[in-house]
């Protein structure tokens, strides 16, 4: 189920905080993990069984790996936990992967496996694997409550398109949370803000980079609108979603991670890392990083660790091999950044050098395979070899331009400077306060009209 | 402000509450008018149906069909997306100075090659070695006049082209001179019978028929909403049907075909004229096979008129230069099974009349 759809908004989320609400607090994890399960069931009901099983499997781990720390054993059960989950994992995400590469190399002819990625198998595995590590560490105690354990894993603002949280940030909050006036309204306006940058900006741009995939019409600068737009498709549905997340969560009592930090304001790529996907970028640094030496090893062990962690990185997002070049191409900028670069990207051209590269790595990002991506990059660079207008993009820039205006200014944080500063200002500070409800009531009245209109509204992240 | 995280809660809490309780109470709408579509119903609740996700993918499909205010919500919308936003379109629909309009987007050659065989078939099946004059003729979309505007349109000049190149059997018969931006309703795809008075002239000339007749101009007395206006889901001027006639065209015998059945009718429906859809008032609107007899036409001359929906409002306008005119729409009659129905006598002329749009989406054509 999406969050942005008509079923989610006024028939499953009414029912689920109707019922949550009015359970008295010890069962109220409970409601949860039945909500999440059935929410989760919605699009996948066959997988609904391999997640109970997950969750099962990861309760009596984390019980295991506790009862038998500091021995050898519990290495080994951890070991063994990271190899059932990943080896789940990678029979959904990669083995058709695998077998096509293996078929190409060695010209046999391996057959597919007919099987559909579970929805969401890629942040919840990291989660699972979050939880046995931090347990085998002793960060954590292993949760003795399967049903909380289930509600972590399961917890539906957080199920299919992350932020990947961590069970130690929600641990408390498991056992007791505080639901306050507060944290609830503060829940709803990043609910309706969420809503809104998916459903009014992301999937507009959607439909531009729909336009340009389905033209014959190509031009160098048709292909770079199409890179502008994806770039701000993805980040307004991503941290949209990551915003609905974070939203659902307070209103349930819950803090998660931010996860996006105005990422497109960055002057170096290693800034723009700090500011993407935080919660996967700083799940990569704690369990795969830092194990492997981080930073305090020689240099080339570091450039290693580095294209280790950017591999993954990309293999994480799909399995297809433009996702690991996407991988590869951060690593190799990370590393010049690191060794050379870094020092020199201030100011504008800091900005232009980032925004060049994030450009090139999302159409690289937006290819079903490497030989797409290869064309759309190749695309805009074909200079000399096609027209650097076409009539298709001539007409899309004049359609949407005052929308991607309106997506630029709002990936800045241009927005929150003012919203604060209008706040801090006498005599502004009430009239912003009065203003900022019926402004949310007719964002979500504009989202439930979108979505009443049936317009297209695609889920980006079936992939991951 | 004091209260404000209270009000904030309250007021998410009521519009989620009040819209709920009616998405959930509402009856079940039968028909979407802007749409012409019947609207998705509630699907079965089986064990079977939730398990192979059937349930679900029906209920998502029902819940946005019979959301509350559908209509009212999807002209939020449109209006936010054009007037707001600023954007040329929404979900391809467009309007420049009154007329409404669809993009129609690029020339699809699989289409083109689809019509092709299908016109290809009908040729060897039914005309191959008989005297008879065929002729190709076809209809600019109205966005060919929009063009200038900064529209995209179909590039008419390559189809036109590339169907010459590939039906040579017929004589091509180019009316896109003819015609202009108000030759189109503007609420509707379709082009206005009295504005195509000389494009009928200019078939009926090349295909060597009389082409003399004076009409009388008579308006239709409800306003005329297009497809393109109910898409729109914005409030537009209607258009008005006009409609022509004469004394030899009020003498024309009409005889529909349905399932092999001869039925009389009339030239102009008006049963239909004040239905849903007053477009088809022309010819009763969308009939397989339908036989126009003039008595005062030629009677050594027969036409044979393929034809899609535009085929409905000029065929009247070509009854002078002939005695029968058979119109035949192969969207709602297998080709293969004409030669059950239809007799192409030697000696007749053939018409395949089509718009670019038909032409460039050509899977209905059986």
């Amino acid at each position: 189920m999406l969050f942005s759809s008509i079923p989610f908004l006024y028939y499953f989320l009414p029912i689920v905080l109707l019922i949550y609400f009015i359970t008295p607090g010890k069962l109220k994890n409970s409601v949860l993990l039945i909500s999440s399960l059935v929410f989760y069931g919605w699009g996948e009901p066959r997988y609904v069984f391999l997640m109970m099983a997950t969750i099962l499997i990861g309760y009596v781990f984390g019980l295991l790996v506790e009862r038998f720390r500091k021995k050898a054993s519990a290495k080994v059960l951890t070991a063994l936990s990271a190899v059932l989950f990943l080896g789940v994992l990678g029979y959904f995400k990669y083995a058709n992967f695998f077998i096509e590469n293996i078929n190409r190399l060695t010209g046999f002819s391996m057959p597919f496996l007919n099987v559909v990625m579970p929805i969401g198998i890629s942040f919840y595995t990291f989660q699972l694997l979050s939880y046995i590590i931090d347990v085998y560490r002793g960060d954590v105690k292993a949760q003795k409550n399967p049903i909380n354990l289930g509600a972590y894993i399961a917890l539906f603002p957080q199920l299919i398109a992350g932020p990947i949280v961590r069970y130690r940030d929600i641990e408390i909050a498991l056992r007791e949370r505080v639901h306050t006036i507060d944290k609830t309204a503060e829940g709803i306006r990043r609910l309706i803000i969420g809503l809104s940058k998916k459903v009014i900006i992301a999937n507009t741009m959607g439909e531009m980079c729909t336009a340009f995939t389905s033209s014959g019409d190509k031009s160098v600068g048709f292909a770079w609108l199409f890179a502008i737009c994806y770039s701000l498709q993805i980040y307004f549905d991503f941290s949209g979603y990551s915003d609905m997340a974070i939203g659902l969560g307070k209103i349930l009592g819950f803090d998660f991670m931010e996860n996006f930090n105005y990422p497109f304001i960055s002057k170096s790529v290693t800034e723009f890392w700090r500011r993407w996907h935080i919660s996967l970028g700083s799940w990569f640094r704690d369990y795969v990083y830092i194990p492997l030496g981080g930073n305090r090893v020689g240099r080339m062990r570091h450039i290693v660790n580095i294209f280790t962690v950017w591999l993954l990185t990309g293999f994480w997002h799909g399995a297809e091999w433009n996702f690991v070049i996407w991988g590869l191409f951060f690593a190799v900028l990370l590393t010049v950044e690191k060794f050379f670069l870094l020092k020199y990207l201030k100011g504008v051209a800091g900005h232009i050098y980032v925004i060049l590269v994030t450009l090139i790595s999302f159409a690289i990002f937006s290819a079903e395979s490497l030989e797409g991506a290869m064309g759309i990059v190749g695309e805009m660079f074909a200079f000399g070899r096609m027209p650097l207008v076409s009539e298709a993009f001539i007409y899309n820039v004049a359609s949407y331009l005052p929308v991607i205006i309106l997506a630029v200014v709002a990936s800045t944080p241009l927005g929150s400077i003012l919203y604060a500063g209008l706040k801090e200002k006498r005599g502004f500070g009430t009239a912003v306060d009065i203003l900022e409800i019926p402004v949310l009531l007719t964002l979500l009245l504009l989202v439930t009209a979108y979505l009443a209109s049936g317009s297209f509204n695609p889920f980006l992240y079936f992939r991951f | 402000m004091k209260n404000k995280s209270l009000i904030t809660v309250i007021c998410f809490a009521l519009v989620l509450c009040v819209f709920s309780v009616m998405c959930f109470i509402k009856p079940e709408g039968e028909f979407s008018e802007s749409e012409r579509r019947p609207l998705e119903k509630m699907p079965e609740l089986s064990l079977e149906s939730v398990l192979d996700g059937k349930f679900m993918a029906g209920f998502e499909k029902y819940a946005t069909d019979q959301v509350p205010f559908r209509e009212y919500l999807k002209s939020i919308k449109a209006n936010f997306v054009l007037k707001v936003l600023n954007k040329k379109d929404n979900n391809g629909i467009f309007i420049h100075d009154g007329y409404v309009s669809k993009l129609d987007g690029e020339i699809n050659e699989e289409m083109a090659d689809n019509a092709a065989e299908k016109f290809l078939y009908i040729y060897e099946s039914y005309l191959k070695g008989k005297d008879m004059n065929i002729y190709l003729s076809l209809i600019p979309d109205k966005n060919l006049y929009l063009e200038s505007m900064g529209y995209p349109a179909l590039d008419f000049d390559e189809l036109s082209r590339i169907m010459q190149e590939k039906c040579p059997y017929m004589t091509y018969i180019d009316i896109a001179k003819l015609l202009e931006l108000d030759s189109y309703y503007k609420t509707d795809s379709h082009w206005r019978m009295e504005k195509i008075v000389p494009v009928a002239k200019l078939l009926l000339e090349k295909m060597g028929a009389n082409s003399n007749a004076e009409y009388e101009t008579l308006t239709l007395d409800v306003p005329f909403y297009g497809v393109y206006a109910m898409q729109s889901s914005l409030r537009v001027e209607p258009d008005e049907i006009k409609y022509l006639t004469n004394s030899s065209l009020e003498n024309c015998t009409v005889t529909y075909f349905d399932a092999g059945e001869g039925k009389k009718g009339d030239m102009y429906n008006m049963d239909k004229a004040y239905g849903k859809d007053p477009y088809e008032m022309f010819l009763s609107g969308s009939t397989p096979l339908c036989v126009i007899e003039n008595p005062e036409g030629d009677k050594e001359k027969e036409l044979f008129l393929f034809r899609d929906s535009f085929g409905s409002s000029i065929a009247p306008l070509l009854c002078e230069g002939y005695g029968k005119i058979t119109l035949i729409d192969t969207r709602y009659i297998q080709s293969s099974h004409l030669g059950s129905f239809v007799e192409f006598n030697e000696g007749s002329d053939v018409l395949f009349l089509y718009s670019t749009m038909l032409l460039n989406n050509s899977m209905a054509l059986r």
